[in-house]
């Protein structure tokens, strides 16, 4: 079947175009382990997870479940928030894509009934919600979209070790979706300038030593564990504070506001430990950050977006409210971002 | 300088002041791992004075780390 080539002129207005914040849904999968069930199988403790963590339980898909199985359903949900089933463009931010090529991002589309528009996958780790937000806002100011459903979806379960204690107990599965339409930048949702960064000398922090070209490459077979997700915890967690508590300051910086001004932060959900030790060099109070990891461990990209759409709902987002978004991930990478709460419909 | 590390091995680090004797160990006043970094990083920050984790975790009893500060900070 022929698809529809979308055409966008030049004559679109672009300046004063900004991404505008149009609606938000999540969807996690119904599995639940709780601690009790890790310290069941691993050389751990509920006392030793939630004091290094701050995780009780978290949501695992179940077999035979992928990461766009996840996507579509948050997806769905996001598009119904918005009032509008179309847009113009899909971005999944993801670490575990349904397959090493091509792009999960058009079957998510064609899943959605979304055959036929831009589609593709973004690769930033954690940060992905963030590097695709920069993504989606692009495509919005420069013409090549009007709407944008933006994905963070991620299925960490299918890339942990279930013999690692120390990152079985804080990955976990889960996505989160928001719709962004073009809208002018002094509107509630319009998001605010995006701070974006990375650091390739610490590639090896946060990675999957196997799989992919540098390992094929050398014509040996992976070392054993080597397909596995692997992360260094100190060396993370020292990058991860300097990182979040930088790009937080630069996006505010960049929006003209001061870091008092933030009515409510949203940080990715990497360990509670680590938002704790943001928590205090942002030198807010402690109510203004919001989180979820107790419940739902990291989701990686899917992160943010389920903890916007799970406080919208809840009311813990209320319109007005200056919102932050801040994430760290594997690549080195890290971002940072800015908007002022809209009213939006519950998925 | 075994002063200036329990402030901030209370203040900043939660340790129950009376957990911090010079003889105490790292499991003794409960600093584990992240903790460890954590006391790094707020030993840059604050006191200019530069400890790696890894340094840190090596070091026997809170009076080794005072002792260690010490060392450092007569460098800078």
């Amino acid at each position: 079947m022929m698809m529809p080539l979308r055409s966008h002129t030049a004559d679109r207005a672009r300046a004063g175009r900004a991404a505008v914040l149009a609606g938000a849904g999540c969807w996690l999968p119904p599995g639940v382990v709780t601690n009790a069930d890790l310290a069941a199988r691993l050389d751990t403790s509920d006392e030793w997870i939630r004091s290094r963590t701050g995780i009780a339980s978290r949501h695992i898909a179940g077999p035979g479940t992928a990461t766009s199985d996840l996507a579509v359903e948050a997806g769905r949900r996001a598009l119904k928030s918005s009032g509008d089933s179309q847009v113009d463009a899909v971005v999944l931010a993801t670490t575990t894509p349904d397959r090493l090529c091509p792009a999960t991002a058009p079957e998510i589309a064609s899943r959605l009934g979304l055959s036929g528009c831009a589609a593709f996958d973004v690769a930033a780790v954690c940060t992905g919600f963030l590097y695709g937000l920069a993504t989606a806002a692009g495509l919005i100011a420069a013409g090549t979209a009007d709407r944008v459903l933006l994905i963070g979806a991620d299925t960490y379960s299918t890339i942990i070790d279930p013999e690692d204690r120390t990152t079985s107990v804080i990955f976990a599965d889960g996505a989160g979706a928001v719709v962004l339409r073009a809208g002018t930048p002094d509107e509630q949702g319009a998001i605010g300038p995006v701070v974006l960064g990375s650091d390739g000398e610490h590639a090896e922090l946060i990675q999957i030593p196997a799989g992919g070209a540098r390992q094929r490459s050398s014509g040996l077979p992976p070392e054993p564990g080597d397909e596995f997700f692997h992360m260094r915890g100190r060396e993370t967690y020292r990058c991860a504070v300097e990182w979040l508590v930088a790009s937080s300051r630069a996006a505010v910086e960049a929006a003209g506001w001061r870091i008092g001004d933030v009515d409510r932060v949203v940080a990715h959900q990497a360990n509670a430990r680590i938002l704790d030790a943001v928590a205090e060099r942002l030198g807010l109070p402690c109510e203004r950050h919001l989180s979820n990891i107790e419940r739902v461990g990291n989701t990686g990209a899917a992160s943010i977006p389920v903890l916007l759409a799970e406080a919208s709902q809840a009311g813990e987002l209320r319109p007005g409210q200056r919102v932050l978004l801040t994430a760290f991930g594997g690549g080195l990478t890290w971002g940072a971002a800015t908007l002022v709460w809209p009213e939006l419909d519950p998925s | 300088m075994f002063d200036t590390l329990k402030d901030i091995l209370v203040k900043k680090l939660k340790v129950t002041p009376g957990q911090v004797t010079p003889d105490a160990s790292r499991e003794d006043i409960e600093l584990d791992s992240l903790a460890v970094v954590e006391l790094s990083m707020v030993l840059e920050q604050e006191l200019g004075i530069v400890i790696s984790d890894n340094e840190l975790i090596d070091v026997p009893t809170v009076g080794d780390i005072a002792r260690l500060m010490e060392e450092r900070s007569a460098k800078i």
